[in-house]
């Protein structure tokens, strides 16, 4: 039986929006005034950050939590590290709550790095005694130890994020708050935190990562929690919430009106929608490494065009462009006359690891000198297939390959 | 479901002895951030320290010229340099823990939005790094001693009570005001006047013995009043403080404190929320 780390009952946050950065003693005897005069008080613009959240953690998971922007994610970190308090509701933690959150939030240029890591350490919680014994460690896994006492402010970007991780994951806390600190720092430094943390699930610790990453998700959390407008929208097995979320996100995107202002709204072409198709035919949004996939485009010329060009950039979840394809580099002709036309790209096979994508499309004329029309992010997919998001490589792709082994 | 829970942060009840224990395991903490701040007042600048010297030094040469040489001013039959520079170092140390404490909350805002930790040890370092500044400044004081060769007596150690009522007074103070700092920019606006009125309500640049009988008791609400006035008592005239006066300050002082640290621990709940 395992035992409950951290459990929220029913937990609210709310925000009272208000205009400017900061009250003034003025606005509050005004609205005080308002209140007493018109015997209501005056509610001003609240917003509910959280509403009525519950969920249970057990001690030893590993929880992805997932959202868009401004559903709340923060907000459930904010309140697990003590650094607000719930409207309403309360929760229960089991140990010690330490968080990587911002690493070097903490830091002043003036003082060297030795001094750094005592005052973040502290800022963390962290005894003196503790820093003492942990320092040769914490410099040495953030490798600034030519550095150590040098003023931060000479120290590189790099050098900076590395101490900062370095501190806080030489907290040990129990419960461990992870945002985005994946998204930072070099490939090889990413590697080591990636180990850090696999090296605290072996050690039974809880963590709650955040991140928009859903591959980094789920190669990591036991289960995933997706906040949605302040609400639990879903609680349960990673694959399952994360496809859940990722439709609604397409879904989203696609049933957001068309931006009419857009300065390609006159433009003599349009793309009229973006399909995305399986194997099998479906347009489910999910594709098969290794098997075939389609890339539907249909579009409407309004004014003949001569000779448009299509071009699909691939990217990450971040966002971040993997490659891409154009009709003109491979030697095809769109259809430019008045009327409405279908071009489809075929990827056989999908060579994307398992993860989760989004394709931007745009239509150029013949010179690539503008935009006919784009759509960034005109569809998300999902790949199933081998994970190379391992330990040994990383990555996007997996290339057709043989392996040869031998005696030299 | 049946084993037992840490209460933590929402269901928390505040208790004076409970944050007072968390405090007293950041003490170092408390010396990090005093350290950063001393470090980061005298970097690159010309004078260094000096600095801490030159406040309330200055402050001495205008007043000097200004009451002793123009207004004439009494001093207590005192060098008038001296009578005022032995209240001044005392109330720079009050000035700078206060306006230094009040935008404490604002001007860590980056670590208070993303990092808990106890608020009130930012108050205690900045009542620390205004300490180290009172010692320098005190320097000068021995020196001015030596040179009007003005003996001291025994009685100079009531410094010590003294400075302890300052020190708590002050840090009343500045849990108040930094928690509505917090919320209303406006008490950072109206501080620095505040603070210029309130050392002349406070016999700091004129001897106590100036304000007419009639406006005492209304003057000496003034905290700030008895305390200067003791400091140069146990100073310049080897006599001791007003003991009436100490032994009425120092429960209320107490009193004052924790109910302010009660407030602080309150508000400071959601500060990351408004900052």
């Amino acid at each position: 039986m395992r035992e409950i780390a951290l459990k929220f009952n029913s937990v609210s946050k709310k925000y009272r929006l208000r205009y400017g950065w900061y009250r003034s003693i003025r606005d509050e005897i005004a609205r005080i005034a308002r209140g007493l005069l018109l015997k209501k008080p005056d509610e001003p613009n609240i917003f509910w950050a959280l509403r009525d959240v519950s969920f249970e953690i057990m001690r030893g998971e590993t929880i992805g939590l997932i959202g868009a922007n401004g559903a709340g994610k923060s907000t459930i970190l904010k309140i697990l590290s003590r650094v607000t308090v719930p409207s309403s509701g309360s929760l229960s933690v089991n140990g010690k709550v330490g968080a990587l959150i911002e690493v070097g939030a903490g830091f002043h240029p003036d003082l060297t790095g030795r001094e750094n890591v005592y005052l973040n350490g502290a800022i963390m919680g962290m005894r003196k005694r503790e820093i003492d014994e942990k320092f040769d460690q914490i410099v040495g896994f953030a490798e600034v130890e030519n550095f150590i006492d040098t003023p931060l402010k000479f120290y590189s970007s790099g050098m900076m994020v590395r101490l900062g991780f370095a501190v806080a994951a030489h907290i040990e806390p129990e419960i461990l708050l992870v945002d985005e600190v994946l998204a930072v720092g070099d490939t090889s430094f990413q590697a080591k935190c990636l180990n850090k943390i696999a090296e605290l699930k072996e050690q039974d610790k809880t963590i709650i990562l955040v991140s928009h990453a859903m591959p980094s998700i789920l190669q990591h959390s036991s289960r995933v929690l997706w906040i949605d407008h302040g609400v639990v929208k879903g609680f349960g097995d990673p694959e399952e919430t994360v496809e859940h979320y990722l439709r609604t996100v397409h879904e989203h995107d696609a049933s957001a009106p068309e931006p009419d202002e857009s300065p390609t709204s006159d433009s003599p072409l349009r793309i009229l929608s973006v399909i995305v198709r399986n194997a099998d035919g479906h347009a489910n949004g999910s594709l098969t490494f290794g098997q075939l996939a389609s890339f539907e485009l249909a579009y409407k010329v309004r004014r003949i065009v001569d000779d448009p060009v299509v071009a699909l950039t691939f990217h990450d979840v971040r966002g971040y462009p993997l490659g891409g394809l154009t009709s003109r580099l491979d030697g095809i002709k769109l259809d430019g006359s008045e009327g409405t036309g279908v071009v489809r790209l075929i990827l056989s096979p999908v060579l994307f690891t398992r993860g989760t994508y989004g394709v931007t499309i745009a239509i150029h004329d013949s010179r690539i000198q503008r935009y006919l029309d784009m759509r960034p992010r005109a569809a998300t997919f999902m790949v199933d297939g081998p994970s190379v998001a391992s330990r040994e490589v990383s990555g996007h792709f997996v290339f057709p390959h043989t392996w040869e082994v031998g005696p030299g | 479901m049946t084993e037992p829970l840490n209460p933590a942060v929402g269901d928390k009840q505040p208790g004076l002895m409970s944050d007072l224990r968390e405090l007293a395991q950041h003490a170092h903490l408390i010396l990090s951030f005093a350290r950063r701040d001393i470090r980061a007042k005298y970097k690159q600048t010309l004078f260094g320290v000096a600095w801490a010297v030159i406040q309330p030094l200055s402050l001495m040469v205008v007043f000097t010229f200004v009451f002793s040489m123009f207004a004439h001013v009494e001093s207590d039959g005192l060098p008038y340099p001296i009578f005022a520079y032995s209240a001044l170092v005392f109330w720079t140390f009050f000035s700078l823990c206060v306006s230094q404490g009040t935008v404490a909350m604002t001007a860590n805002a980056n670590l208070v939005r993303k990092i808990y930790f106890p608020r009130e040890t930012l108050l205690l370092a900045v009542m620390i790094s205004a300490f180290m500044d009172l010692l320098i400044a005190a320097v000068l004081l021995v020196g001015m001693f030596f040179y009007y060769r003005i003996g001291l007596s025994w009685a100079f150690l009531w410094v010590i009570p003294l400075l302890l009522l300052q020190a708590i007074f002050t840090l009343a103070l500045i849990f108040l005001s930094s928690s509505l700092h917090v919320n209303f920019r406006d008490i950072g606006h109206g501080l620095p006047l505040l603070l210029q009125l309130w050392m002349f309500a406070t016999p700091v640049a004129y001897p106590l013995a100036s304000v007419p009988a009639w406006l005492l008791p209304v003057y000496m609400l003034n905290p700030m009043a008895g305390i200067i006035d003791g400091y140069r008592r146990v100073l310049l005239h080897g006599a001791h403080p007003d003991l009436n006066y100490l032994a009425f300050a120092f429960p209320i002082a107490i009193v004052g404190v924790s109910l302010a640290y009660l407030v602080f621990k309150r508000a400071e709940r959601t500060f990351a929320d408004v900052i």
